[in-house]
């Protein structure tokens, strides 16, 4: 459990989160691969409610951000700030409530969605008892992260920093006000706003999940584990903190772009259009940044999996952060919506970027918390080529299945009716879904190697105990 | 070596890729010289595939009955195709040298537009698939073809361009990212174009 020795890291927690992040990759994966095969064999789900699509689909997303993905984020967050604030966690009592909280929430949570209980918002479908627990573990891991930076021995506040807090901030934002509701029952709720506002606040909220966890919490992992493992500093420090600023004030106002050709005003179309646009140049710069650091250290590939991992996710964050806004256009977006490209630019983020890096982050930090070496490099090597696979081909089936779709939706004959009926097109696509299956069983194959390779590096051992260092009286606190 | 290695590579470069790539490391041809004779032919066959097989079968995305449309549109799509590829190309040989200055590589822009040529020409022989616009064949069959050229691209940067493998290694995944993008941009544009009214007719 926690070490009350105030010069200690607390890493034990981190080595917690981190394997609950590894087990719910592994569910969600396995629900998402499954329910990819109910769109090619409709019948697998034998008649069973919780194992239709509209139940297992919400643990997927649900299961893979939350479960995944934050608990991946508050190992890395806790990780980090530690070390650039070179004290251990405040309150680290709490930071185990947090920890465990979390996964609780996770886990029930996961649970009545296969019950059925659901409040139709995508990304924020947990009702009314899940979100309030989710807001108080959050504002928990807040005070603990906050904590720990005010009682920093070090002065300046390292670039990461910034953006695992913007990521606690605007999250518990986004969640507290998106999920406003009159609670009916225990499982029911009905959300305080109503028709266009409500899709514009959901979006806001859908949007913004999107680019201050999935996007600006994995810089926040980016910009501490990429110069860790090149053994680099970040490439222009000053290009990253305009970056951020840049991200946070430019992100927050693209949502609407999901509404296109809606009931919403056209002028906040038009500027959710301008700002994605704008968007492009922050990402970019930071993965202009991120490309340069790692690009003076080459060397380091040769004995390092792991920084293979973290180079490929730029490539697919740059991907990404380009097709976003592309898909914005009105004029690209009125073929594209709706249709399995929407989806594939997803997974080009989810896979490509958000998996890679946290993968390539816990290749590097898993061997130094327990104090060994990699049960296997061959292993992780073999994962690499996996997950790239596996990204590769989900990426391009969904671009031929989406550009197929928009393009027959949409096609009239001379008369103008619609040449295609959808049912037909619906049927047309196995080919293309049986092709993502197969990605996303590469994809998950690949999960499972480092599940095994980590449980082979971990087994029978706990975080190592290390000692703050001393800090460089030139940038420390003044007391 | 200069005089003959364009035939080379027109040939060779299918079936001993790794062979051209060293051969492309002792020379410097002049980029036009590689465009004329090497890139340009392999550039206009898939539009010329394309065009053949959308005039005979119809492109075939998945539903019922395909997609037709008049010859003069799928000349203009064709020709269309054919400008894009050529963009395409020069401008990934463009980002390559000016990538190549960070990694230490050779900077001779006819080498990298060769190299280019080299990783893509699994592709251009790959588009045989257009004859027949099935969406679905196509993507069946350019995945491994992709597959081998992404092989290519790695192996090939650090063999033609001089530098160590880790170093290829990066600068092969950054061109990757820029391929990325370049090909979703082509999506975009198509889609663009679809909406303006070239090409299929779209209730939009």
């Amino acid at each position: 459990m926690s070490n009350e020795n105030s010069n200690l890291y607390h890493d034990q927690i981190v080595l917690h989160l981190v394997q609950f992040s590894v087990f719910w990759a592994i569910v969600a994966m396995t629900a998402g691969v499954y329910i990819s095969a109910e769109l090619v064999w409709p019948t697998i789900d034998f008649g069973q409610f919780w194992l239709s699509f509209g139940r297992l689909r919400p643990l997927h997303t649900n299961g893979i951000i939350f479960g995944f993905g934050v608990s991946a984020l508050m190992a890395t967050g806790f990780y980090s700030v530690q070390r650039t604030s070179h004290v251990p966690l405040f309150m680290p009592r709490l930071a185990w409530f947090v920890c465990y909280a979390w996964q609780l929430i996770v886990l029930l949570g996961g649970l009545s969605l296969l019950a059925g209980w659901t409040t139709s918002k995508e990304y924020a479908e947990l009702e009314w008892p899940f979100d309030i627990a989710i807001a108080i573990v959050w504002v928990c891991f807040g005070v603990v992260f906050f904590g720990t930076i005010a009682n920093r021995k070090i002065r300046p506040i390292y670039i990461s920093n910034w953006f695992y807090g913007a990521l606690i901030i605007v999250i518990a934002m986004l969640h507290i006000v998106n999920s406003l509701a009159i609670p009916v029952t225990i499982g029911k709720s009905y959300s305080l706003y109503a028709g266009a506002q409500d899709a514009i606040v959901q979006w806001w909220y859908g949007h913004n999940a999107v680019g201050f966890l999935l996007t600006g919490g994995f810089l926040g992992m980016m910009y501490y584990f990429l110069p860790k493992h090149a053994g680099r500093p970040i490439w222009s420090y000053r290009l990253s903190v305009v970056a951020f600023w840049a991200f946070t004030y430019s992100y927050i106002w693209a949502g609407p772009h999901h509404l296109h050709y809606s009931a919403i005003p056209e002028w906040v179309l038009s500027l959710s259009v301008v700002m994605s646009v704008i968007l492009l140049a922050p990402s970019w710069a930071t993965m202009i940044n991120g490309i340069m650091t790692v690009s003076s250290a080459s060397e380091k590939l040769k004995t390092d999996p792991a920084l293979k991992f973290i180079v490929l996710s730029l490539a697919f964050y740059g991907l990404a952060t380009f097709e976003g806004p592309m898909m914005a256009f009105p004029s690209v977006n009125v073929v594209s919506h709706f249709t399995d490209w929407t989806i594939g630019h997803v997974h080009s983020g989810a896979l490509g970027w958000n998996a890679m890096i946290t993968y390539g982050t816990f290749y590097y930090m898993v061997p130094r918390l327990v104090g060994g070496e990699l049960y296997s490099v061959r292993l992780a090597n073999i994962h690499f080529w996996m997950a790239l696979a596996g990204t590769m081909l989900y990426v391009m089936a969904m671009w031929g299945a989406g550009v197929s779709q928009g393009l027959l939706w949409l096609s009239v004959d001379e008369i103008g009716e619609l040449s295609f009926s959808f049912k037909d097109i619906m049927a047309s696509m196995a080919p293309f879904y049986g092709l993502r299956l197969i990605a996303g069983l590469i994809f998950l194959g690949g999960t499972t190697l480092m599940a095994y390779n980590l449980y082979k590096t971990i087994a029978g051992k706990s975080a190592v105990k290390v000692q703050v260092p001393a800090v460089d009286p030139a940038f420390g606190v003044s007391s | 070596m200069v005089t003959n290695i364009y035939s080379f590579l027109l040939f060779k470069s299918l079936y001993q890729p790794l062979e051209a790539f060293k051969q492309l490391s002792q020379s410097e041809p002049s980029p036009l010289g590689v465009m004329l004779r090497y890139s340009i032919w392999l550039l206009v066959l898939p539009p010329i595939f394309s065009l053949i097989g959308a005039a005979n079968f119809g492109w075939r995305l998945g539903a019922a009955e395909p997609l037709r449309l008049p010859t003069q549109a799928l000349l203009l799509v064709s020709l269309g195709y054919f400008v894009v590829l050529v963009f395409g190309l020069f401008s990934t040989a463009l980002i390559s040298r000016w990538m190549a200055a960070t990694y230490g590589a050779s900077a001779a822009l006819g080498r990298h537009v060769a190299l280019i040529t080299i990783v893509g020409e699994p592709l251009a022989v790959g588009s045989l698939a257009h004859l027949y616009p099935d969406v679905f064949i196509n993507i069946l069959i350019i995945i491994p073809t992709m597959i081998w050229s992404m092989y290519l691209l790695y192996k090939g940067i650090p063999i033609a361009l001089g530098i160590t493998s880790e170093k290829g290694m990066l600068m092969a995944s950054s061109l990757v990212g820029w391929l990325l993008v370049a090909a979703v941009s082509l999506l975009g544009l198509s889609m663009t174009l679809w909406t303006l009214g070239v090409g299929p007719l779209l209730g939009v």
